[in-house]
């Protein structure tokens, strides 16, 4: 690894790190009345900001990047595994998967909502969205395999995550149709949501970030052997099925809890690695992490912006990382066209 | 919840002005109505004036007449009808032509209005949502407002199609040669406008007034039913768990000022803003309404159970058909209104004196 | 001693018969598989890396069946390098090389400096040092079939099988594949590639004869059968000749 090389590679890690930091501190003091400083000052006298600040921003900030860091990982793993730069986490029916099991909850709920006692409901709404969410992306991610049956060739993979992922949106909007009541609930989640970010969900969060990026972080050099052809792979002693199953179900994994928490944010998982690849090519195991912090950043700037731009209102966070995630790609195909 | 009758841009009820521009230009510029094209359909109303014997001077003049006169003819085209002819919300004027006996409504409070002025047994088919009075749950379901079946309206042979104006459906049916109304509902103005003129097109002018009356009392009645003590109190109505909540200019919020309350949501931030969660914590509203589920698990939101109208249970939580008729904007809102003064008045008694 | 042999292997591709009884044992030396095309040459090189099983035969290294051994052992003792790399990728010509000690370390062990040295020495028998710092996507269709080449090297295999390796090659290029295959060689490496350059061929130890399917002939480069072997299975489209101390073999065309 040559000094440039090198100096690239920390540059940016520490780039990431220091934006994440700023960009935390700046989410902080983003909220319903633009950003200001004056609620973070405030916070040792009064408890009103104490419960802004602590419970509500902190929270949701630490909250977004976890998220962010989730589908950067996952994007990255992703761009590997099919070696293909366009390729985005939700590739495998996981996306799909999620929304159906929100769909359904919500449908139950609302069919039912006389026959089941209040407390049950209670408990539905607010637990069964999140586990609906995650259970619906692995089972997506699941069939995806079961119809490929198994993770030996890539393009299967590929197709069989596109069929499942059509035939599942088909599913739930069968039965938006049967119960109108799910749309609106569909719609909030495929749209994406940071603004209920707790505590719990940054302990869950967190946990993931911790093991998907572990986990990934070993299967990287598999990563790298891919790059050569998968038969040259095999003849370095990769085992590529398993290889290939451990990574699918890294992504899913991560995925699915980023898509449990805040519903479908999109261009996040795509456009990290890009941002990485371009900024610091490296191999895949620091590829896979600091397209995780790249993604933390991203998202995490996405509902910074969404919180201040029309406060008190709030813009889709979807929307922001569509169109950062989509400026970005522009800037890159006229860098291109130019050179 | 939103029922799927919400529509997103902002009222667009133009009363018809154009016309009175038409005349005047008409008149001031003496050519005669008669020589226009039949813009509006229906009989001319202003009556036909004598095409003047214009004797100019200088053929200057004359040019400058002619084309001045081709201008009103062009701006009472674009503006369209007589005085008195309504449009619906695209600015299409109504034909006063031979009442509608086939209706196909899309939109569940322009189905409540249609069977409000007394032609319920004019509906061939409504959309899926569309589900009060009760006989309109026979009727076949077309699907909703981005997903309506054309062909079986088509089928239906009906006079007009009831949409909203941000449906695209609307385009599409007319190029098959049905006549389409499009009608916002987002204030209570709307809703208003909406009757008058169903009622032109059903051919039933004078029913809309009677309805609007009872609307107007109910509300009436039930303002005065809410206690002295809780007027002017901070309500924050949620409509969605984003949240969306309903602002002062939307047809809740409205009726809630009819009620005496005050909206926490300041008006400046439109109809159904969607909001930081944080700002509603910030708040801190005097009452808070939403439907019964979402009540349920609002306060486990981060730093929601810190509202103190949540832990003092000033809330009104709706069941889900109760909820439905409040979210429509439609000739029920005087019962909306009784169903929001009746909460209020049950909560009155928890209330201390302070907000 | 080391062996690698196929006994009797017949292999099935989708519908054709692409191996039938084929039986060979490689020598010492470099051997060249030579033969037209469809003859089944990059299929056996395949059977033998262990990358495709045959459905009759086997395939033995050190005296046991390649299945009985284990992935890593199989990668540690033969390296293969293919026909065709569609290798793209931001990786710098030493991370690529570095891979070619991935049968050594496995997933999750780090490169010591014994790794280090087999990596720098792989990229030196392979004449790619100076790129080393270069991306992969940089260099030329040549220069990146080299450092593959050093990949498969800094495996530090007992085997080394080369499917077409002359590909993009130019003759300076080629001459220079010939003297890393020479010096692996030396270093007690047993070497067998596919070439279609028959005269590339014919600068190896041994070569292996195949057409349709099936071993041909084989035998030392100067045996005068093995020359007549090679004429008959291009159907005579080819003369072996002599040309200052190598045999090269010249295109044949009648009427030209």
């Amino acid at each position: 690894m040559t000094s440039p090389d090198r100096r690239r590679r920390a540059r940016l890690i520490v780039g990431l790190a220091l934006g994440s930091a700023a960009l935390l501190g700046v989410g902080l003091g983003a909220g319903s009345d633009g950003w200001s400083l004056d609620a973070l000052w405030r916070v040792g006298s009064s408890p009103d900001a104490a419960l802004i600040v602590g419970q509500i921003r902190a929270p949701r900030t630490l909250g977004a990047w976890l998220t962010g860091a989730l589908l950067g990982l996952a994007g990255a793993v992703a761009q590997g595994l099919f070696r293909n730069p366009l390729a985005d986490p939700y590739l495998l029916g996981s996306a799909s998967g999620a929304s159906l099991g929100v769909v359904l909850v919500l449908a139950a709920s609302a069919l039912s909502g006389h026959a089941i006692s209040l407390v049950t409901a209670h408990a539905l709404a607010h637990l069964g969205l999140v586990s609906a969410a995650f259970a619906g992306a692995l089972l997506g991610v699941m069939l995806t395999l079961l119809l490929a049956r198994g993770a030996q060739q890539s393009t299967r993979l590929l197709l069989a995550g596109v069929v499942v992922g059509v035939v599942l949106s088909a599913f739930s909007d069968l039965v938006t149709t049967v119960a109108p009541e799910a749309m609106r609930g569909k719609q909030a989640f495929l749209l994406g949501n940071t603004g209920f970010l707790g505590w719990g969900s940054c302990a869950a969060l967190a946990i993931g970030v911790v093991a998907a990026g572990a986990l990934s972080w070993r299967l990287a050099r598999a990563l790298d052997a891919l790059v050569l052809g998968s038969d040259t792979a095999v003849s370095l002693g990769v085992h590529l099925q398993h290889t290939r199953l451990a990574l699918v179900a890294v992504m899913a994994l991560a995925t699915g809890l980023a898509v449990s928490q805040t519903g479908l944010i999109a261009f996040v998982g795509l456009v990290a690695p890009h941002l990485v690849r371009r900024l610091a090519p490296a191999p895949a195991g620091y590829t896979v992490l600091a397209s995780g912090a790249a993604g933390g950043a991203l998202l995490l700037l996405a509902d910074v912006l969404a919180r201040t731009l029309i406060a008190p209102q709030e813009v889709p966070v979807g929307v922001l990382t569509a169109l950062l995630g989509g400026a970005y790609l522009i800037w890159l195909l006229h860098r291109r066209a130019a050179t | 919840m939103l029922a799927a009758s919400f529509d997103d841009p902002a009222p667009s009820w133009r009363p018809a002005a154009g016309g009175h521009v038409a005349v005047t230009a008409a008149r001031v510029l003496r050519v005669g109505r008669h020589r226009t094209p039949s813009l509006a359909a229906g009989p001319a109303r202003a009556g036909a004036l004598p095409w003047p014997s214009v004797r100019p001077r200088t053929l200057a003049r004359a040019i400058t007449r002619v084309l001045a006169s081709m201008l009103a003819l062009w701006a009472g085209a674009s503006l369209a009808a007589p005085a008195d002819t309504l449009h619906d919300d695209r600015g299409e004027p109504v034909v006063a032509g031979p009442p509608a006996r086939r209706i196909v409504s899309l939109l569940p409070s322009l189905t409540e209005s249609v069977c409000a002025l007394g032609a319920c047994d004019r509906l061939v088919g409504t959309d899926r949502y569309s589900n009060w009075p009760q006989s309109v749950r026979a009727l076949p379901k077309l699907g909703g407002l981005d997903d309506a079946q054309v062909e079986r309206i088509v089928a239906l042979h009906p006079d007009v199609v009831l949409v909203s104006t941000s449906a695209r459906l609307a385009e599409r049916l007319e190029a098959l040669g049905l006549k389409v109304l499009a009608l916002d509902s987002r204030s209570h103005a709307d809703v208003k406008h909406s009757l008058f003129v169903l009622a032109q097109a059903l051919g039933l002018p004078a029913a809309a007034q009677p309805v609007w009356d009872a609307i107007e009392r109910q509300t009436r009645a039930a303002a005065e039913r809410v206690p002295a003590t809780m007027r002017g109190r901070r309500v924050y109505f949620e409509v969605d768990t984003t949240p969306y909540a309903a602002g002062a200019q939307s047809f809740i919020g409205q009726t809630l000022t009819r009620l005496g309350m005050t909206n926490a949501i300041p008006a400046v931030l439109g109809a159904f803003p969607k909001l930081n969660p944080e700002y509603v914590v910030r708040l801190q509203p005097d009452i808070v309404m939403a439907g019964q589920l979402e009540l349920q698990t609002m306060a486990q939101r981060p730093g929601w159970g810190a509202l103190r109208a949540l832990r003092e249970r000033r809330s009104c939580g709706f069941a889900s058909d109760r909820y439905e008729l409040l979210v429509r904007p439609g000739p029920r809102m005087g019962e909306a209104a009784a169903v929001l003064a009746d909460c209020l008045a049950a909560l009155s008694p928890r209330t201390d004196g302070s907000p | 001693m080391s062996e690698l042999s196929v006994e009797d292997v017949s292999v099935t591709l989708g519908q054709t018969r692409a191996l039938t009884h084929v039986s060979l044992t490689v020598r010492a030396g470099w051997t060249a598989v030579v033969g037209p095309n469809g003859a089944g040459k990059s299929t056996l090189l395949r059977a033998m890396a262990g990358l495709l099983t045959p459905h009759a035969g086997r395939v033995k290294l050190d005296g046991q069946s390649l299945s009985r051994w284990s992935r890593a052992e199989r990668a540690r003792r033969l390296a293969w390098l293919a026909q065709q790399s569609d290798a793209r990728g931001e990786l710098t010509v030493r991370e690529v090389v570095q891979l070619g000690r991935l049968p050594h370390l496995g997933l999750f062990t780090a490169p010591a400096p014994h790794d280090e040295a087999q990596v720098d020495r792989a990229m030196a028998d392979a004449e790619c040092t100076a790129w080393q710092d270069r991306r992969l996507q940089e260099l030329s269709g040549g220069e990146r079939q080299r450092v593959l080449l050093a990949r498969a090297l800094a495996v530090g295999a007992p085997y080394l099988l080369l499917d077409e390796p002359t590909t993009h090659l130019d003759p300076v290029h080629q001459a220079a594949l010939v003297r890393v295959i020479r010096r692996q060689v030396r270093q007690d490496v047993r070497v067998l590639s596919v070439l279609h350059d028959l005269s590339l061929a014919l600068l190896a130890d041994r070569l292996v004869v195949m057409k349709g399917g099936r071993v041909h002939a084989q035998g030392a480069r100067d045996e005068p059968a093995l020359h007549a072997a090679l004429v008959e299975v291009f159907d005579g489209a080819i003369r072996i000749v002599r040309v200052d101390a190598q045999w090269v073999a010249l295109a044949h065309w009648d009427g030209a």
